[in-house]
């Protein structure tokens, strides 16, 4: 739909979003019962009794939505979902951050992946801005962190170079 | 178990010379309590050489001084950032969060300390007083009264927490399926798991709460400049103390509501298994069932806010009744209480009341002081604590996905734990954008072991016949209250809808 075409409907509503997760768990639950299927019944029943009300409501849900569209009162686009369209690269980058913090905290430890963190979302959020801020806040949080969490509590995060030097020289 | 008030009296000033203790015991707890994976039984399991290396009294009196703080301590960044610290806590942000979106955060936290103290406290003086009773009540529910609790719970929760009930309801079972992920109690198949042996001991509680809350929740706030609203943003910047005595003053004038849902509390708190989160959820749909305005809970109503927190503070007392009578811990962090105390050689049971009355009394005393404490200590500090809703989502996003990311780690120690909070906090950032409510899928993932386990406990007594579910009068009341329940909203719409149009 184009928007000169939204314009024309604004009420309609856009309900594809809205499929997303229930198309997950449906998915996700015909999986469950395809690993059950050798399993002794009486391991079989509660799964399928709660997993049988899932897909009912799914269905109750698939049918609500295809009334709706039937009746011009709502599409299949993504909607909220995709909304708005002009973070969606900020939050992409983000995510890949993410995914390359949980990566790297195994080998470079807590402290240097947090900092590291840190300072490249902030750098990220900001779009470039207050470099100094960023760096300032990732160090002491960063630190602040390895004294709270490791040395204070004992706690077993992962330990990197940073941690292993620390431990070395105290 | 009769009741001696000369025994309660020296109890109360013996447990107040335990100050020193207390103090740090309440600050830690609160810290723990408000940052995920931190909770107050991990924190204990980590000061194990500590507390066994004390003698039983002490290390009983600092155990549950953490215990009670860590409990209101996950109200906090429920309330000012909607990320709960644990479970527990998932119902408070349903109104303490918008009224920290307007910029009252300093009230809603001074509301929630106010609950949480007088509803902890209450709910451990009546602990004391009816002990011998409430500790009969776990005896009358067995499996099958438990699977309707569960299925109840997790009814009431999907209704509450969504807008739309059938996205609640799918929200709910969602989480009730990836419950059922690992390898089953009797038969030790592993089902669901993707092929991957990290998950079958079940899906760990702390990576689905860090994702499904705060990770989720980190990535959604990145639209904004600030998780306050442009007049939020202006009230937190005029804020003075005004904030936290409002707070108070709202919080005491809804003395009875804070008595009857931390009431509530400590009946779930006594039925073992059943704990904080339900009954949280439970306190919530009941105050807005008799609210004369239900339709403004969720839009930063304080009765929603008083409910959740006056319960979950309620359980704590309620968990230590099946632990110190039958020797069945009602939670976690009980759990690790009784490991301690048969460390020390004390065996649990009726016995314990008249053997040694102060041990058993004890933490009911101690609780009571450490609420009792809490009221001077924690509220002033509400103001301070408030400020942190005004730092920038460029600062606060970050932060939030590093630490909590790293705090899923911590409980199992497996890398794979933080994979697993990033996948659950994509399912709840697209919950969060198309209104299927995270707290339900949480609670799902939380009830669908218990559910799973008293579901094959029944059909292993009943040689796998399923109306089993329906053979006791305690379990059919119960579902009729079920189906009533879910029922009701529906009928009162459509009777609504008919009066408007006639």
């Amino acid at each position: 739909m184009t928007d000169h075409e939204e314009q024309e409907n604004p009420e309609r509503k856009s309900l594809g979003g809205d499929l997303v997760l229930p198309i997950g768990a449906f998915l996700f639950t015909l999986y469950y019962f395809y690993t059950i299927i050798d399993v002794p019944r009486i391991a079989q029943v509660s799964a399928f009794f709660v997993g049988t009300i899932l897909i009912f409501l799914l269905i109750l849900l698939a049918v609500r939505i295809g009334r709706e569209v039937k009746a011009g009162t709502a599409d299949l686009r993504l909607g909220r979902l995709g909304e708005p369209r002009s973070f969606i690269p900020k939050r992409l980058a983000l995510f890949a951050l993410t995914l390359g913090f949980i990566f790297f905290v195994e080998w470079l430890g807590f402290t240097l992946t947090v900092f590291a963190f840190l300072s490249l979302a902030m750098l990220l959020l900001s779009g470039g801005k207050k470099k100094g801020l960023a760096f300032s806040i990732a160090g002491i949080l960063a630190l602040g962190g390895y004294l709270l969490f490791i040395v204070a509590f004992n706690t077993r995060f992962p330990a990197g170079p940073f941690e292993q030097l620390m431990e070395w020289l105290f | 178990m009769e009741f001696d008030p000369g025994l309660f009296i020296g109890l109360f000033a013996r447990t107040f010379t335990f100050w020193w203790l207390i103090l740090p015991a309440i600050f830690l707890g609160l810290v723990v309590g408000a940052i995920p994976g931190f909770s107050a039984a991990n924190t204990i399991i980590i000061l194990l050489p500590m507390t066994l290396a004390m003698d039983p009294e002490t290390g009983l009196i600092f155990m549950v001084a953490l215990y009670a703080s860590s409990r209101m301590g996950a109200g906090i960044p429920a309330i000012l950032v909607n990320i709960p610290g644990t479970a527990g806590a998932a119902a408070t942000p349903l109104d303490g969060y918008p009224m920290t979106k307007q910029g009252r955060g300093q009230q809603a936290l001074a509301i929630s300390f106010v609950s949480s103290v007088f509803g902890g406290l209450l709910a451990t003086v009546i602990t004391l007083l009816a002990m011998p009773w409430l500790s009969q009540l776990a005896f009358y529910l067995h499996s099958v009264e438990m699977i309707v609790i569960m299925l109840f719970g997790i009814s009431l929760i999907a209704t509450i927490a969504a807008r739309d009930t059938l996205k609640g309801l799918i929200a709910g079972f969602f989480g009730l399926m990836i419950g059922y992920i690992g390898a089953d109690v009797v038969y030790e198949t592993p089902r669901g798991t993707f092929g991957f042996l990290e998950l079958y001991d079940k899906v760990p509680l702390i990576p689905a709460l860090v994702g499904l809350f705060a990770v989720s929740e980190a990535f959604f706030v990145i639209e904004g400049e600030s998780i306050l609203s442009k007049r939020g943003r202006e009230a937190m910047q005029k804020a003075g103390w005004a904030g936290t005595i409002e707070g108070v003053r709202i919080a005491l004038s809804k003395w009875w509501h804070i008595i009857w849902t931390s009431m509530i509390g400590l009946v779930i708190g006594v039925v073992p298994g059943a704990g904080a989160a339900i009954a949280s959820f439970v306190a919530y749909q009941q105050s807005r069932t008799f609210s004369k305005t239900p339709e403004l809970y969720g839009t930063g109503h304080v009765e929603g806010l008083i409910a959740p927190e006056s319960a979950n503070n309620g359980v704590t007392s309620g968990t230590l009744v099946p632990l110190l009578v039958i020797g069945i811990p009602g939670g976690a962090t009980a759990a690790i209480m009784l490991v301690v105390l048969q460390y020390h050689g004390v065996t649990m049971g009726p016995d314990l009341f008249m053997d040694n009355p102060e041990l058993a009394y004890g933490p009911f005393a101690a609780m009571a002081v450490t609420y009792f404490m809490m009221i001077f200590t924690i509220a002033p500090l509400a103001r301070y604590m408030s400020r942190i809703t005004v730092v920038s989502t460029i600062y606060m996003s970050p932060i939030i996905i590093s630490f909590t990311l790293v705090g899923a780690f911590v409980p199992r120690q497996y890398m794979f734990d933080m994979y697993l909070a990033l996948v659950f906090g994509v399912i709840g950032y697209i919950a969060r954008k198309t209104g299927y409510h995270t707290a339900a899928i949480l609670i799902g993932v939380i009830l669908g072991p218990l559910l799973e386990t008293y579901f094959l406990r029944v059909l292993k007594m009943s040689e796998g016949d399923i109306m089993v579910i329906f053979s006791s009068a305690l379990g059919n009341v119960m579902w009729v209250a079920l189906v009533i329940c879910l029922a009701t909203p529906y009928m009162l719409q459509r009777w609504r809808d008919r009066k408007a149009a006639a």
